[in-house]
């Protein structure tokens, strides 16, 4: 390299500079540069969330949490935990959640920043006590896997009692009874 | 092969000089040493068998054997081979000798293990290190029976570094605008001459080690691990799931591990063009910040396309990737890869030739190769001073062994040989990606189905863009029992103090920028403050170089 290209070769940036022309965009007027690929906010669907729970253990920050009442169990989603990983997407089993290129979220209402999804949860044909899953949740397990009749809707200690009083019935005649 | 038993025999043969016993499971030899042999078995590991120093660990293995114990990782660069070197240590009055006589290196990661075992340390001065000032005396955060969530109440103290008068002091931080991360530097100048260096960093306190032992489960610690560093995250979330799968010995689909490889790649061209830009910025050549950042910005939208994130890509699961690289995507990278080449190589012969860059950078923050070596530094820095360390090649992982790719060293050991081994590794990178996707073979990208035995040690090293990051797993019920990590900066900030002693004063924001520090990354230990008494901090004085 001569001695001028060499002092010339630092106002090449001139060239590259021009050549670029202007790169940034009139954001929010503009759409933003944004791969189809993107992970934005995630969307629950009210209406084919069973409220199992599989994303509350998957979701690694605790953006989703299972907030459990006396007769309600709620979903409750928070954005600004959230980290955008989609795993909750990858774990539900109903597919109620779906990924959206949203990203932009700020708000001047803090509630805006929360999903609630409620749900009902099982009373015990029997006892009448709360149960552990949703309504709809049931549902589900009772189409995929076939429980008598006679036991779903029944809390697990009195599943236990009838499964017993149904076997002692059949060999010496009801449990408790001394003859 | 034959050379292979050799190797390993001389391990073995070494284990039981001291009195001790050694396993081997794939590439990891496992040495266990009485306590009073460990720092004999250390200094031969280093210096006669020229072993590199990584880290050591502390874990507290009370629950499972009643001892303490503590691991030092050394890894053979020539032989891709992990060697722990570990001792157990009684658990009423912990105590080990200290090793930074033999390895000098090991003095931070040894005052780690005090501040959050309680392991005392004997040979060497101890002084505080990761938790604050006012931390209580005998609370050990990283011991099994302290909870996660325990938080002492503790009322902050203001905390005087320096107590010198002769010296004029200059200050640079904890919070500092040009340094984007809390840290303390105290520069003692006389004149325009910088005479001697303090650190004080571990201001962030985050408990990552102890929310990934307590609160989460093998999948979720990828996620987090990943969120370790806001540049490499990637890195860590690879070397921990790499970690993991070495432990449980599973065999991850070779699709996945091509894809991991190609997005760390990815994650180096973006971090080095970063650093790039920061190191013009502080050589006052904003100009080249600016084009260097312009042209990040096709890879930060190239990572959106292959991970769906501009950073914490969050693709890793243990057994795998969640991503797949179709066809579509594959031009379109190598589509990126070649507009990038171009722009890249025009831009950078441009800025390397503006003077100011060449004048302030060579001959600056100078780091000899002995010192480098006896500080055991990771990464550009080492390479810059004429270590040939890569663990791409040394230790191969993920799919590097099917790639080919020169490893830049330089021998100058100033500014301008980390700039330009940076210079070099992003062509080098942008390479390997390409032949990569050139291979790629097909089948599945995640491993459906896997058991994680309980009690199962892995150690794996991945080269990040700063160098070596370290993650160390002990396997538990559901999560890790132990999780080590360990950041390539957190080995590099002991040397800044060899770069910076008799330098001008103005090259010093250059020299503390030219190991691409990441500060949070370092910091990733425990906790909050306390009432307690105030101590003064003997900051890297026990270090003697």
């Amino acid at each position: 390299m001569s001695f001028v290209k060499k002092i010339i070769k630092p106002v090449e940036v001139l060239v590259v500079a021009s050549k670029t022309g202007r790169v940034t965009i009139k954001y929010p007027f503009e759409e933003p540069w944004i791969s189809p690929e993107f992970r934005g906010k995630i969307e629950i669907d009210p209406t084919k969330c069973i409220g199992c729970g599989a994303c509350v253990n998957a979701c690694p920050p605790n953006a989703l949490e299972m907030i459990e009442s006396e007769d309600k169990k709620t979903l409750r989603y928070f954005v600004g935990r959230c980290i955008f990983c989609w795993r909750c997407i990858d774990v539900c089993p109903v597919g109620a959640i779906k990924g959206t290129r949203n990203f932009e979220l700020a708000t001047n209402d803090p509630l805006d920043l929360y999903d609630y999804i409620v749900h009902n949860r099982v009373k015990c044909r029997e006892c009448g006590k709360v149960t552990g899953e949703t309504t709809r949740m049931l549902k589900y397990v009772l189409e995929k896997a076939f429980v008598t009749e006679n036991y779903n809707n029944k809390c697990p200690d009195c599943r236990k009692k009838i499964f017993i009083n149904a076997i002692s019935m059949r060999r010496t005649g009801p449990v408790g009874e001394k003859t | 092969m034959e050379g292979e038993k050799l190797i390993l025999d001389k391990y073995i043969e070494l284990s039981r000089d001291m009195g001790g016993k050694a396993s081997i499971e794939g590439d990891t030899v496992h040495i266990i040493v009485p306590s009073e042999k460990l720092v004999e078995a250390a200094s031969k590991l280093f210096n006669e068998y020229q072993c590199d120093f990584r880290v050591c660990v502390g874990t507290d293995e009370r629950p499972l054997n009643g001892y303490f114990t503590i691991t030092h990782i050394f890894t053979d660069n020539r032989n891709g081979l992990y060697v722990l070197l570990k001792t157990y240590i009684e658990p009423q009055d912990p105590k080990v000798p200290s090793i930074t006589n033999a390895v000098p290196g090991a003095d931070w990661c040894e005052m780690e293990a005090r501040d959050l075992l309680g392991i005392e340390f004997t040979g060497r001065t101890p002084y505080r290190l990761v938790l604050p000032p006012e931390w209580p005396k005998g609370l050990h955060p990283l011991r099994k029976d302290v909870p996660y969530n325990y938080r002492p109440q503790i009322r902050g103290v203001s905390e005087k570094v320096s107590t010198t008068t002769e010296t004029g002091v200059i200050p640079i931080g904890p919070y500092h605008p040009a340094l984007h991360e809390p840290e303390y530097f105290e520069l003692y100048v006389e004149g325009e001459k910088v005479v001697d260096v303090k650190y004080r960093g571990f201001h962030v306190h985050r408990g990552i080690e102890k929310l990934g032992e307590t609160r989460m489960t093998y999948q979720q610690v990828n996620f987090l691990a990943e969120r370790i560093c806001g540049i490499c995250g990637f890195e860590h979330s690879s070397c921990y799931a790499l970690a993991v799968e070495k432990a449980a010995k599973l065999d991850v689909p070779e699709r996945a591990q091509f894809i991991r490889s190609i997005v760390l790649e990815v994650e180096r061209i973006h971090s080095h063009l970063l650093w790039l830009g920061v190191a013009f910025h502080v050589l006052g050549y904003d100009t080249g910040f600016m084009h260097v950042w312009r042209i990040r910005e096709r890879v930060m939208y190239l990572a959106e396309l292959l991970t769906g994130s501009r950073k914490t890509y969050g693709i890793n699961l243990i057994g795998g990737v969640r991503r797949d690289i179709n066809e579509e995507k594959k031009q379109k990278t190598l589509e990126v890869l070649r507009e990038l080449e171009k722009e890249y190589k025009g831009l950078i012969e441009v800025a390397l030739s503006v003077p100011q860059v060449r004048k302030r950078a060579s001959g600056t923050g100078v780091l000899p190769r002995e010192d480098a070596l006896k500080l055991s530094v990771e990464g550009p820095t080492a390479r810059a001073s004429g270590i040939d360390k890569d663990a791409r090649r040394d230790l191969p992982y993920a799919a590097y062994k099917y790639a080919s790719f020169r490893v830049p060293v330089y021998t100058e050991g100033d500014n301008l040989a980390r700039l330009l081994v940076r210079v070099d590794e992003l062509v080098e990178s942008m390479a390997i990606i390409e032949q990569l996707l050139d291979k790629i073979p097909k089948g599945p990208i995640l491993l459906e189905k896997y058991e994680i035995p309980e009690g199962r040690v892995g150690v794996q090293v991945v080269e990040a863009p700063r160098g070596g990051d370290v993650h160390f797993v002990i396997t538990g019920h559901g999560k890790p029992y132990r999780w080590r990590v360990r950041a390539p900066t957190y080995s590099n900030i002991p040397a800044l103090r060899v770069m910076l002693r008799d330098q001008p004063l103005a090259d010093a924001p250059l020299t503390i920028a030219s190991i691409d520090p990441c500060f949070s990354c370092t910091d990733r230990v425990l906790i909050v403050r306390e009432n307690g008494r105030r101590e003064w901090l003997r900051l890297t004085g026990g270090l003697k170089i």
